[in-house]
């Protein structure tokens, strides 16, 4: 039986049909390709030989404990970072729903490191990191902190936290932005009842605000998981993977396999490893986000 | 309903408020007050400890050897001293002009390309009940977590075949698909807020869906045209790893690659290094205090439902 169309039908297929052409060539075809790239052995090097290997790309990646460290890296890298935004941007949330002169100024300011490149945003962190010259040397030397200039991104043991700080500062908008719709949905009489009922301000707060909060909480936390563990431009730009592999996680693998071994079969298996990891843990964002429309 | 929010008393209010605001604003702009500070510094004075937060001396030395030598009124120097002290002037200064130039024809063509591909189809997600409809969402919304490292390796390699590596088409194309799936989810939830009855309306009166999307949605849709259009402008402005893979000469190479490069350049100034920085900076800076509000409605628009 021939599928039959109503009108409506073929009206919506026709519209749809640059966005079906555009999300198919370049997007639905390159996972596929990718796929059928990571059971090969290729490497650029040597171009004539590229012999079938199944599934040994992933089982070599896997095995690997190069691979695993910079999986624990992006973990750590990750948890640093989700944590630090959710805490700040609850904090600017709190702030931007109050009502005060003053507020808009705020507002507009907060974009700003929204908007910024990140290549940017890498530059101005690396010259604030600077052992020599940079700012956060000079700013705790005049207060006294501390004595002598400190190595910052040298230093291996705080190689990740300062990347991760540059991170959160340019993730920190977006996710205010997001909370404070939450904060905003909250019915103004919740707190009208509270009041009456002699409710302290800290007592609303954990008592209405938070638990009002949470559903807020749980997407921008997996949105911004999934913007941490496949981050690269600050590590590309502030250490390249160093000092000593200190930040070495796993997008940097991939681009270090791919671009710099030039062996594009396990770099493949690598970022299909990452995607699905992702696409996991964006499962729940993308139904409640199917949910609204 | 208007009833107040809860509130502290008046004046210890006012001082937590003018405390916290103090915070933010330090937090938010501090490390961009210090990067336009250094883009205007002597490098002798930038590299004088403890550092001078205000330039004694405020130059625009690194800006006007940046506009010179772009627009070929200048030469860099072969060798010499530094730029903003002597007139020594690095041989990158030259691309970032070019390089400007590049940034912005990608982001205005993706801008154009994805009001042309999303409007239509956030109009039929969310104005016509057509069979399929949950599975383009889903498939739509899947697309947008797909991260951009992983589509690094496949895009390569067929851009590579297809002889297109180092153009301009080739990041118009990859930037288009990365951010049309947003733009759609943007559209679309404008699109639902507005009353079915209008689109009954002008059906009844003989519009095709066609007519009815161009006359009637589209004029009232202009808020979020500009949102989306201000998200695909910055993001195309902004990209950074797919550049890095496609682009390899000064022909297709956009501001992030040129600055980039400029990062790990021991022969620059860091004077000069911040001036890059600037004028990567500046331009989505201005579009994002200048359309804050389109912007924070995209956002809220394109955000997940709790």
């Amino acid at each position: 039986m021939a599928l039959r169309l109503s009108h409506d039908d073929r009206a919506a297929y026709s519209l749809l049909a640059a966005l079906a052409v555009v999300l198919m060539a370049v997007t639905a075809f390159p996972i596929l390709y990718s796929f059928w790239i990571s059971l090969f052995s290729i490497n650029l090097r040597r171009p004539r030989s590229q012999p079938f290997v199944g599934l040994e790309n992933y089982t070599h990646v896997l095995g690997d404990p190069v691979f695993w460290d910079s999986v624990g890296r992006t973990a750590v890298f990750s948890v640093i970072a989700v944590v630090s935004v959710l805490v700040i941007a609850t904090l600017v949330a709190i702030l931007l729903d109050q009502d005060f002169p003053g507020r808009r100024v705020l507002a507009v300011c907060l974009l700003i490191p929204w908007a910024i490149p990140s290549v940017a945003n890498g530059l101005m962190w690396k010259w604030i990191y600077d052992a020599n010259y940079g700012a956060l040397n000079g700013l705790l030397l005049q207060l006294g902190f501390i004595h002598s200039g400190m190595i910052w991104l040298g230093d291996g043991s705080k190689t990740i936290p300062l990347i991760a700080n540059a991170f959160i500062w340019k993730e920190v908008p977006l996710a205010a932005i997001l909370l404070l719709v939450t904060l905003k949905a909250i019915p103004a009489d919740l707190y009208a009842a509270g009041r009456v009922d002699g409710a302290t301000a800290w007592y609303r707060f954990v008592h209405i605000t938070f638990p009002a909060l949470r559903p807020g909480f749980l997407l921008v936390a997996l949105y911004e998981a999934m913007m941490a563990v496949r981050h690269f431009d600050l590590f590309f730009l502030l250490t390249e993977g160093g000092p000593g592999g200190a930040s070495d996680v796993v997008a940097w693998r991939i681009y270090v396999e791919t671009f710099r071994n030039l062996s594009f079969g396990t770099g493949a298996a690598m970022s299909y490893i990452l995607a699905i990891a992702t696409l996991l843990m964006s499962y729940v964002l993308i139904r409640s986000m199917a949910r609204k429309l | 309903m208007i009833i107040a929010k809860p509130r502290l008393p008046g004046l210890l209010r006012g001082i937590g408020l003018a405390l916290a605001s103090a915070f933010m604003l330090a937090y938010v702009l501090a490390p961009i007050f210090w990067l336009v500070s250094s883009s205007l510094q002597q490098e002798a004075e930038l590299t004088s400890i403890p550092p001078h937060w205000i330039p004694d001396h405020p130059s625009l030395a690194n800006f006007r050897a940046i506009f010179l030598t772009g627009l070929g009124y200048a030469q860099p120097s072969a060798n010499g001293v530094d730029p903003t002290s002597g007139g020594f002037i690095p041989s990158v200064a030259g691309n970032l002009l070019p390089a400007m130039g590049n940034s912005l024809i990608v982001a205005g063509a993706v801008v154009l390309l994805n009001l042309l591909v999303g409007v239509p189809a956030a109009y039929a997600i969310a104005k016509i009940r057509f069979r399929g409809r949950s599975a383009a969402l889903y498939i739509i919304l899947a697309t947008r977590v797909v991260p951009d490292i992983a589509l690094v390796v496949p895009f390569f390699l067929v851009v590579r075949k297809l002889g297109m590596l180092d153009s301009l088409m080739s990041l118009i194309i990859t930037y288009l698909a990365i951010t049309v799936p947003f733009s759609v989810f943007v559209l679309a939830s404008f699109f639902e807020q507005m009353p079915d009855d209008l689109d009954r309306a002008a059906r009844v009166d003989g519009c095709s869906r066609l007519q009815v999307l161009l006359q009637v949605f589209l004029p009232l849709a202009l808020p979020a045209l500009v949102a989306v259009g201000l998200f695909a402008f910055l993001a195309s402005w902004n990209e950074f790893l797919l550049a890095l893979m496609f682009t390899q000469t000064a022909a297709s190479q956009t501001l992030p690659i040129i600055v980039a490069g400029i990062t790990s350049d021991f022969t620059v100034s860091f004077s000069f290094l911040n001036a890059a920085g600037v004028l990567a900076v500046l331009p989505p800076v201005l579009l994002a205090v200048i359309f804050e509000r389109y912007i924070v409605s995209g956002l809220t628009a394109g955000a997940v439902k709790g």
